[in-house]
């Protein structure tokens, strides 16, 4: 027996052996083709912590000629006893048969030692000429675990799962493409009863992954609150001289600021996707996604845009009273107290009143042109004076942060981003929200946020993700 | 130790930007192995080991310190400040001290330029607290590449430790010119001003003043009767009954006032300067998101799931070859794999003479047997019945079993044998999607051209006889 822990994923042709080793891998570059042999070697997956492999995957290609070889293994086979025996002799004997090659690549690793994990095709109807593939597996002796992954729209499980189970130690339903994470890790337990000394390495490897998913959340939230700084701050500049301005040049270079401010704010958002795809190890995702073109129905400045991930203007009222009531408090601060907490009250009401008034505006970055010095002016586009424009930034990047954590590395459908329908950061705590509006103001403000509030908002994204996390779920469920 | 703090940080940062395009697996996979090695060896994981070792593993002629271009830069900076402050320091005491014989050298105005060396020390220091550089364009213009954001945060301070050295400089070499012209000059200090100050008050102030080392040397603290004695007018009054010894008693104070006032708090103030740089490149270097970065990599074990792997381009590529035909009229058919003899039409059965079973279940004896059977039946008709059916499940695909049967029956049944392969849907009212059509269609084209075709049962009735004129 082998120290480490091998599970070979086996099964006929084309029932979602590569897909269910693409998602425990998180491997969104395995063939997954709806055709047959696509897999025509086996291919080892370890998951290794630390350079310590804990258990290996390997994906083989499916049964090609199961009678032949059943033929054969009962020609050769004296009693129950010599069964192995005869199943690595068959491997020995047919390596270099051209007939056997898929049969050979499949039964070779369980002849070195690995836990069978076959596959079927729970969309499928079961018939019972899939016996002599199981028979095979039967003949190798080694632990078993069948797997009914669901490829299409129709149910045959409690069939099929009838059937296994008469074959197979542990039978367990696994949607490749759909499984929820906890799935993944509760399927790697289970390979862990297969055998004794499996246990502690796949628990182990569980325990790392949940701990590895963990630390993606709080590295995605840093990578979203880095851009929604990034881009509430942003700026584009250009200076003109006097000749220039004379010759009425300001329009054209007002209109290509505006240009390259829209644009750079657009690729910022790409590139926070990618870095999230890849913090997810989605490497070959392909994004279904309005372009983003002006004035499109899902571009970043579209009102479709700011109808679903804006807020409402009784939040940004709240949000906005708290911000400025702690801007207040540093007057009180200042009078010691003599003013009776009524700085922190002025502050509420003109942060509240100016929320509640603006706050439901699009308004997007004005043009400012600065004095004439030496001879030049310099024309200013940005950053953006509209803490919607924030929400909305947020709002479509904890979306598709939620579509790419929850998204397995078997899939290969485009990602359809569509607009939610509802503020969900209303669920945020009130605390959380005036943060976040503080660090917006501050952003639209100053153009730039400072050390402590940078570190609370990105605090409020983790919590942010954590909210719309429980939130889809809790739709997902009803 | 402050251009080592200084040029750790900075050279933290060079390495931070540089490996800012570096994937992330990467970065983890090595820095976690570097804290590893450490644990083992028990040596501390700090960011000079790691730069260190980084440094070890490029080898020879890895591009220069940043951290220490720019402490020489600021050592040069210092130098000049230094040298520009002594040079200073010496002019400027030696007009203070100027002294043309009519005239004293006024204390009062000596103690106003100590007051003023010592709020412009204050100034450099509150200065750099606040960060204000205002020194900063001029600095640009001899920077030789645009300051990093943590570079702009120590500046600051560099530009205060580098005004205290020239404060300091300045202060001492003013000290040393003044001792110098003790030695070598009869120095007559008195005091004066246009103010109705009365002697004691004056006295009060000195005494005030020399509060600091009033015990340590008590000769350097004035008496009433030397302030009383050295006022002096610009008219001259009053100035002939002094002894001339008496105008020199000042010097020790005037000596003490400047090491006291100028020197010591340059030099205290040099030396808060450098901790404070030592103290804010540590601070800044732990507050560094690549810092954070980088703790999070060494602590957190690295998880490979064995990804690497890449063959998603070896799927099979769109299919465009033959489209499948219409059902043939045949009078031999075989149920493969288990298929029900129900699946194909009725009116296409109705005519069927042969049908039989092959593959699944069936032993490989059965299907030569099946195989044999065809043959003579096919033979027995002259040449009138030369279709076979072979109906499959559509949803599984076409396995090396069934290539060798086929492949066996294209050698064992007469040359003008044309077998046509009927994949079906499980479900009669869906038709076979289009994806497992194709693994048909590509079975098809693995034989020479005739002998294999496939064929699809029209699943809507309606439809079902225009199928028919075809066989």
């Amino acid at each position: 027996m082998p120290e480490v822990p091998v599970f070979a994923v086996v099964g006929h042709p084309n029932k979602g052996k590569s897909s269910v080793v693409a998602t425990l891998s998180q491997n969104d570059a395995i063939a997954i083709a709806l055709e047959p042999g696509t897999t025509r070697k086996r291919h080892r997956y370890p998951l290794s912590v630390d350079g310590e492999v804990l258990y290996v995957l390997e994906d083989t290609p499916g049964f090609q000629r199961p009678r032949r070889a059943l033929e054969w293994l009962e020609a050769h086979s004296a009693s129950a006893t010599d069964r192995a025996e005869t199943v690595a002799a068959f491997v020995s004997e047919h390596r270099d048969d051209a007939r056997f090659t898929d049969e050979c690549e499949l039964l070779a690793p369980l002849v070195e030692g690995a836990g069978i994990i076959y596959v079927v095709d729970g969309s499928v109807p079961y018939s019972p000429e899939d016996e002599i593939e199981m028979t095979i597996l039967r003949w190798t002796g080694r632990p078993s675990l069948a797997l009914i992954n669901s490829i299409g729209p129709d149910d045959y499980s409690d069939a099929w799962k009838a059937a296994l189970g008469q074959f197979f130690q542990v039978v367990r339903r696994f949607d490749a493409v759909r499984a929820p994470f906890a799935q993944h890790l509760s399927l790697l337990r289970a390979f862990g009863q297969l055998e004794p000394a499996w246990e502690a390495p796949l628990e182990r490897a569980v325990r790392f992954l949940s701990e590895q998913r963990h630390s993606r959340q709080v590295q995605a939230a840093r990578l979203i609150a880095d851009a929604l700084i990034d881009m509430m701050t942003y700026r584009e500049q250009s200076t003109l001289t006097e000749t220039q301005l004379a010759q009425g040049e300001d329009g054209v270079v007002e209109e290509r600021l505006r240009r390259r401010w829209y644009e750079h704010q657009r690729q910022r958002e790409q590139a926070l996707r990618r870095d999230i795809e890849q913090l997810y190890q989605h490497r070959h995702l392909r994004r279904q996604e309005a372009a983003l073109e002006w004035h499109s129905d899902h571009d970043l400045f579209s009102e479709d845009s700011r109808r679903a991930w804006g807020v409402s203007r009784r939040y940004l009222a709240t949000a906005g009273f708290g911000a400025g009531a702690i801007g207040g408090v540093g007057l009180d601060a200042l009078t010691l107290g003599s003013s009776f907490g009524f700085g922190a009250l002025a502050g509420g009401i003109v942060g509240g009143t100016g929320a509640y008034l603006f706050g439901d505006r699009f308004t997007l970055p004005a043009m400012q042109w600065g004095p004439l010095r030496d001879g030049l002016k310099t024309a200013t586009f940005g950053p953006v004076q509209d803490s919607q424009f924030g929400y909305v930034v947020l709002g479509r990047a904890v979306d598709h942060w939620w579509h790419i954590s929850h998204r397995n590395h078997a899939g290969r459908d485009l990602l359809d981003l569509p607009p939610a329908s509802d503020h969900w950061l209303e669920s945020l705590d009130a605390r959380s929200r005036r943060t976040l509006q503080r660090g917006l103001d501050s952003c639209r403000r100053k153009g730039r946020l400072d050390g402590r509030l940078r570190a609370d908002v990105e605090a409020v994204v983790t919590a942010a993700l954590a909210i719309y996390d429980r939130r889809q779920n809790g739709q997902g469920s009803t | 130790m402050i251009d080592s703090a200084l040029q750790l940080l900075l050279d933290f940062d060079a390495r931070v930007q540089r490996e800012a395009s570096q994937s992330a697996e990467f970065l983890h996979r090595r820095d976690r192995r570097f804290a590893l090695t450490c644990t083992e060896r028990d040596v501390p994981v700090d960011a000079r080991a790691w730069l260190d070792h980084l440094d070890r593993l490029s080898g020879d002629g890895a591009r220069a310190s940043r951290g220490v271009q720019v402490a020489r830069q600021w050592r040069r900076i210092a130098a000049g400040f230094g040298i520009a402050g002594g040079l200073f320091g010496v002019i400027t005491m030696l007009g203070l001290l100027v002294y043309e014989g009519g005239q004293r050298i006024n204390v009062t105005v000596l103690m106003a330029f100590v007051l003023l060396q010592l709020l412009l020390a204050l100034l450099t220091t509150l200065q750099a607290s606040l960060g204000w550089q205002p020194w900063r364009p001029l600095l640009a213009r001899f920077q030789k590449q645009l300051p990093t954001r943590v570079l702009r945060q120590m500046q600051p301070l560099l530009m205060a430790r580098a005004a205290h050295l020239g404060g300091l400089c300045f202060s001492v070499a003013a000290l040393i010119t003044l001792l110098v012209a003790l030695v070598i000059q009869d120095l007559a200090f008195g005091w004066s001003t246009t103010l109705s100050a009365a002697p004691t008050g004056f006295t009060r102030l000195t005494a005030s003043l020399a509060w600091p080392w009033r015990g340590l040397w008590p000769a350097a603290v004035p008496d009433l009767s030397l302030v009383e004695a050295t006022r002096f007018y610009r008219t001259g009054a009053g100035m002939s009954d002094v002894p001339p010894s008496r105008w020199g008693d000042w010097w020790p104070f005037i000596m003490m006032l400047w090491l006291t006032y100028v020197v010591l708090p340059r030099g205290i103030l040099l030396a808060v300067a450098q901790g404070h740089i030592v103290l804010r490149a540590r601070r800044a270097l732990h507050a560094h998101p690549g810092w954070r970065a980088l703790q999070y990599r060494m602590e957190t074990p690295t998880l490979d799931t064995g990804n690497g792997h890449n063959d998603a381009e070896d799927t099979p590529g769109e299919f465009h070859g033959a489209a499948p035909r219409l059902l043939p009229q045949a009078s031999v058919v075989v149920y493969w794999g288990g298929v029900a003899a129900d699946s194909l039409p009725a009116a296409t059965r109705e005519r069927v003479r042969l049908t039989c079973s092959a593959g699944g279940r069936a032993t490989l004896e059965s299907d030569r047997q099946t195989l044999q059977q065809i043959a003579d039946t096919l033979s027995d008709s002259n040449g009138r019945d030369n279709d076979v059916l072979l109906v499959t499940r559509g949803w599984e695909p076409p396995t090396g079993e069934l290539q060798d049967f086929l492949e066996a029956a294209q050698s064992l049944w007469p040359s003008r044998a044309r077998l046509t392969v009927v994949p079906v849907s499980h479900d009669s009212a869906v038709p076979v999607p289009k994806h497992q059509l194709t693994q048909w269609l590509r079975l098809q084209e693995r034989f020479p051209a005739g002998f294999v075709s496939v064929a699809l049962i029209d699943p809507f009735p309606a439809n079902a006889a225009e199928s028919e004129p075809d066989a």
